[in-house]
């Protein structure tokens, strides 16, 4: 038997079977499935049988309602479809259905997207709200408060200690180079730190730098407390307060 | 005197195998070492509209930045990366209005709009600019990173971690974008800065050839070309020998090397005070 389960990031809420009767989903309580939350219309959507297979509908909700990421007013739904409405999703699980094997030849009509579309700014909000309630990193992490600085250990540098403001800092004999390093032998641009919207990273200049004794490979992201070699000078990557 | 770097330079667009017709387009500026390329989107030809508007307007903007210190900057002022820099991001949010408008005042064009990486090469640095998963590579002593973020759905999603890679290259959604030029009033432009050495390699490609080309088959073939120009007919080649879905367009970059002789001193001098 197919059955409808209610999940919240990684929790399982609650389980549904399907039977012949349609399931409706919704904020007012007289929802079979019932979701509390502020972003979900009173009666945002149903998932009924039509012809034997499931099928979920939008009822003109606020927020709309989501099937694997594409806005839908109404589609077919097979095993494993994920409904998105608020922040809750609403997973397909016909697992046990004695028709399964009929369902899964019969293709329902995933959006096709061979073109390219953009992603409306609702979506794309609600992508950044995922992120955040999946507790993912970066965006806000308390480094974002925090001053990047370079503390030099050893080597012939014009200063002792660097902050990091630009996108681009130069390490090298270059004009450009905002940690100047001097010595006859000591190349234009020895190596360079970019500014990204995660973190910072090392790349090679003429020389090939290493990060806490090891040679980078490509750009490479600096953690707090990371030890760079530039050819004889070395500095400490540090966040600061 | 600052020492201009010589750029070899190789450019190529093509078809594809599948479309009818080509969105993408490229434009360069070989004297001032700016390098633009976009990929349109939009039915009917819109594309193409949105694509070439959005590149004559960065090229025209930054050129008219060049002329005059007073020419507007559109969009905020990045206090982090250089004026260069900040006019090449200024260019696309113009290019962005112009599209918009151009599409709202055409029924028929309505949510026209592209992808566009700008290059901008001043001495040794280099500038970058870009809306959308169009990619700017840079490849340098046998290692090639991507230098760009692809503002792309999969993409966000690998970010964020709610996909790894590998699905992502798998994914049905991968033609769909988070950020474009011309589908809104306003854009984020991401902006990024390089130093560039003797023989870096940089390239710029729309999505047509990394949909159908391994980045160690990108690498191998600008390591193993005579001229920028082999490079970028190269990879035309294997993206269409691979399937060709979609139109392709690169832009092939090799600093070849610093020239401060009499006759590059003479060529900026001429330059600055024409």
């Amino acid at each position: 038997m197919s059955r409808l389960v209610l999940k919240f990031e990684t929790a399982t809420l609650k389980e549904v079977p399907l039977g012949t009767r349609p399931v409706t989903i919704g904020r007012a309580p007289d929802n079979d499935i019932q979701i509390d939350n502020l972003a979900v219309s009173n009666y945002h959507a149903r998932v009924y049988v039509e012809a034997g297979s499931l099928v979920v509908e939008d009822l003109n909700s606020l927020n709309g309602s989501f099937l694997n990421d594409i806005r839908v007013e109404r589609a077919m739904l097979k095993d494993g479809d994920a409904i998105l409405i608020g922040k809750h999703e609403i997973l397909v699980d016909q697992a046990n259905d004695a028709t399964h094997s009929l369902d899964a030849l019969r293709k329902a009509p995933v959006p096709r997207v061979n073109e390219t579309m953009i992603l409306d700014t609702h979506e794309r909000r609600k992508l950044l709200d995922a992120a955040v309630a999946a507790g993912e990193r970066s965006q806000l992490s308390p480094e974002r408060f925090r001053i990047p600085t370079l503390i030099v250990s050893r080597g012939n540098t014009d200063q002792k200690e660097y902050r990091i403001a630009s996108k681009l800092t130069v390490i090298g004999k270059s004009k450009m180079a905002t940690v100047r390093l001097r010595g006859w032998f000591t190349p234009e641009v020895a190596a360079q730190i970019n500014k990204h919207e995660d973190g910072y990273y090392l790349g090679r200049g003429h020389r090939l730098p290493k990060i806490n004794g090891v040679s980078i490979n490509g750009l490479t992201k600096l953690n707090d407390g990371d030890v760079i070699d530039v050819g004889r000078v070395r500095l400490s990557f540090l966040y600061r307060d | 005197m600052r020492p201009l770097l010589h750029i070899e330079i190789g450019a190529r667009t093509d078809l594809g195998r599948v479309r009818k017709n080509n969105e993408d387009c490229y434009l360069i500026d070989s004297s001032l070492q700016l390098f633009v390329l976009s990929d349109g989107m939009g039915g009917e030809a819109h594309g193409e509209v949105a694509s070439n508007l959005a590149v004559q307007t960065v090229l025209t903007h930054c050129r008219q930045g060049e002329n005059s210190r007073a020419t507007p900057i559109f969009g905020e002022t990045r206090p982090d990366v250089s004026e260069r820099t900040n006019r090449l991001a200024s260019a696309i949010h113009l290019a962005n209005r112009k599209v918009f408008e151009t599409a709202a005042s055409n029924p028929e064009q309505r949510g026209m709009g592209a992808t566009i990486v700008a290059a901008w090469i001043d001495a040794q640095r280099l500038s970058l600019a870009h809306v959308g998963d169009s990619r700017v590579y840079l490849l340098r002593a046998g290692s090639m990173d991507q230098l760009t973020a692809d503002h792309s759905l999969v993409a966000e999603k690998v970010r964020v971690g709610i996909l790894t890679p590998q699905e992502a290259d798998a994914s049905e959604l991968q033609s769909v974008l988070t950020r474009a030029v011309g589908t809104n009033g306003s854009v984020q432009v991401d902006t990024d800065e390089q130093v560039l050495l003797v023989g870096d390699f940089l390239l710029l490609c729309s999505d047509g050839l990394t949909r159908m080309v391994t980045d160690p088959e990108i690498a191998s073939t600008l390591l193993t070309s005579s001229t920028a120009q082999e490079s970028a007919d190269r990879l035309i080649d294997l993206a269409n020998e691979n399937g060709g879905v979609d139109n392709v367009t690169v832009v092939v970059l090799r600093v070849i090397e610093k020239s401060t002789g009499i006759f590059e001193r003479f060529k900026i001098w001429k330059r600055y005070s024409g």
